[in-house]
């Protein structure tokens, strides 16, 4: 089966790796675009909406310093990227900002995208709890083609 | 950068959907469920929701905001409503500011001087278990350094304040905070009915949840929802007095652990990582404690006319007022409180964190119980 377009969900880390590599050699087989994507998650303010008590100068220092530590991740995940798609022309890649799980799902759930390629544990290493079921909700929401790795 | 600071009154209007939602639930509450849950009867007992699960609109409150969230909004909050539930944190401070009409500087004196001694011990010991204990596991040091502060002092807020200081990543301090709110939630809803099996006073109730729930939004919670009463001597009047002894040692206790952190990295370069006291009581002091010592003075002077005290003469109508707006305002802020609990987030809480955070809180939880049971006759109320 051939795909026009790929996306696949990168972070960096080696959890993203082997997902990475299969929506490469994927890409490659079908003359496919590969488009790669790294989620910003904007969700911290509300994970930790429940403190009222924290000086606004130590909530929004804890903020920023998620955020810092979340835009290191996605150079990360752009140099990885690169790396592993060097010499392919139809391939970009796009930092998005949001919930990633929702994010993750309207990729998978867009028209433009032929299949979406991740890794179970995608976006865990900077991300909250929740997102340890990410990969579930895919499976279970998604409407276009799904492929996941350990 | 994300920013989520803006002004009140600039706030207000997309805040208005979400407070009328916190308004109107616990108007409900106030006005229909409370007088409804005192005269029911279910299987022949009478008023069991009350007598036997001590529910009242507080746990009630918070119950809703746990349900918007949870279970009605499909675990997501509609961001119509996201503003006004930003608000409630507002609230909850304006009440603690409030709550310094319930004390004069010689009760401030008399109940601080008790909530050191406790709060100080309680915060050392904690430290050093948990730091023994990371030890132990193989924790990575900056969690260790985040759940040290976090399990001994004031919970998610000792957890945002320590973060950056110790360059914990942010999953860790996800799970630190997930595990927290976890033990915080429990022990805010089987408190006030252990309390009451107890037969526990207001005094040594206060001290005992002030010392050992991990959370002060809980500790609030768990105070109220054993006596909604606000007045001095009321369970919330004392565990807020610890609270507030907890918040002021945060700024302390992130200096104290930031050195120990730094002390054992291999990097020799910290320049520029490393804060001054100075800096960090800037940047962390929460700035209601300044609120809520300056209503103290006002009380202390007499502004508001007699506070109410056991045995003194009876409390002003501008005190009595006071009293009133609190309970609404706790109510609101509560609600909204509730909105903020994510069961997606506590469900998927785990591994080491979880399993220290057990230990640690649970040792703390009854430790603190033991402790105040021990002292109960050293313990004077207001």
């Amino acid at each position: 089966m051939s795909y026009s377009n790929i996306v696949v969900a990168v972070d960096g880390s080696d959890a993203s790796q082997e997902a990475l590599d299969h929506a490469v050699d994927l890409a490659r087989q079908s003359n496919a675009s590969l488009t790669g994507i790294f989620i910003i998650d904007t969700q911290w303010a509300d994970f930790i909406g429940n403190d009222w008590q924290s000086a606004k100068g130590a909530r929004q220092g804890f903020l920023d310093y998620i955020r810092k530590e979340q835009e290191e991740q996605a150079e990360a995940a752009q140099s990885q990227f690169e790396r592993a798609t060097q010499g392919m022309e139809q391939s970009c890649f796009s930092v998005h900002a949001g919930d990633p799980t929702e994010v993750l799902l309207a990729q998978a759930s867009s028209e433009n995208t032929g299949i979406l390629v991740t890794g179970r544990r995608v976006f865990q290493v900077s991300g909250r709890p929740s997102l340890k079921s990410l990969a579930a909700i895919l499976e279970r929401k998604a409407s276009r083609p799904l492929l996941l790795f350990p | 950068m994300h920013n989520e600071s803006h002004g009140f009154f600039r706030q207000l209007p997309s805040a208005l959907p979400g407070l009328s939602l916190i308004i109107v639930t616990m108007v409900v509450i106030r006005l229909w469920v409370e007088p409804w849950m005192a005269h029911t009867k279910v299987f022949g007992m009478e008023k069991p929701l009350t007598d036997a699960f001590h529910l009242n609109y507080i746990l009630l409150g918070i119950l809703c905001g746990l349900l918007y969230r949870n279970v009605i909004f499909g675990g997501k909050m509609p961001e119509i409503f996201v503003d006004g539930f930003k608000l409630s944190r507002l609230m909850i401070k304006t009440g603690i500011i409030m709550l310094g009409s319930l004390y004069t500087f010689s009760a401030i004196v008399q109940l601080g001087s008790m909530a050191i001694f406790l709060i100080g011990g309680f915060v050392i010991m904690t430290i050093i278990m948990v730091l023994w204990l990371g030890k132990l596991f193989g924790l990575d040091r900056s969690m260790t350094a985040v759940l040290a502060n976090a399990l001994s002092i004031c919970g998610v807020s000792a957890a945002v304040a320590t973060s950056p200081a110790v360059e914990a990543k942010a999953s860790h301090v996800a799970y630190a905070i997930a595990t927290i709110l976890g033990f915080g939630i429990l022990t805010m809803f089987i408190s006030p009915f252990i309390g009451h099996e107890l037969g526990l006073t207001d005094l040594q109730y206060g001290a005992w949840i002030g010392t050992g729930i991990l959370n002060s939004g809980q500790v609030l919670a768990a105070a109220l929802a054993f006596n909604p009463n606000v007045a001095p001597g009321t369970a919330v009047s004392i565990a807020e007095i610890w609270n507030i002894m907890r918040v002021i040692s945060i700024p302390f206790a992130v200096f104290a652990v930031t050195i120990w952190y730094w002390a054992g990295k291999e990097e020799s370069d910290s320049s520029g990582k490393k804060k001054t006291l100075g800096t960090l009581l800037v940047e962390k002091f929460p700035v209601f404690v300044i609120g809520f010592m300056v209503m103290v003075f006002f009380t202390s002077m007499g502004a508001f006319g007699d506070v109410g005290i056991k045995g003194g003469p009876p409390a002003s109508e501008t005190i009595k007022t006071l009293r009133l707006v609190m309970q609404w305002i706790f109510g609101f802020g509560l609600v909204g409180l509730g909105g903020f609990i994510d069961f997606k987030e506590l469900r998927q809480a785990g591994g080491t964190p979880l399993k220290l955070g057990l230990i640690v809180g649970t040792t703390k939880y009854v430790l603190a119980l033991v402790v105040v049971y021990l002292i109960k006759d050293y313990l004077v109320s207001i």
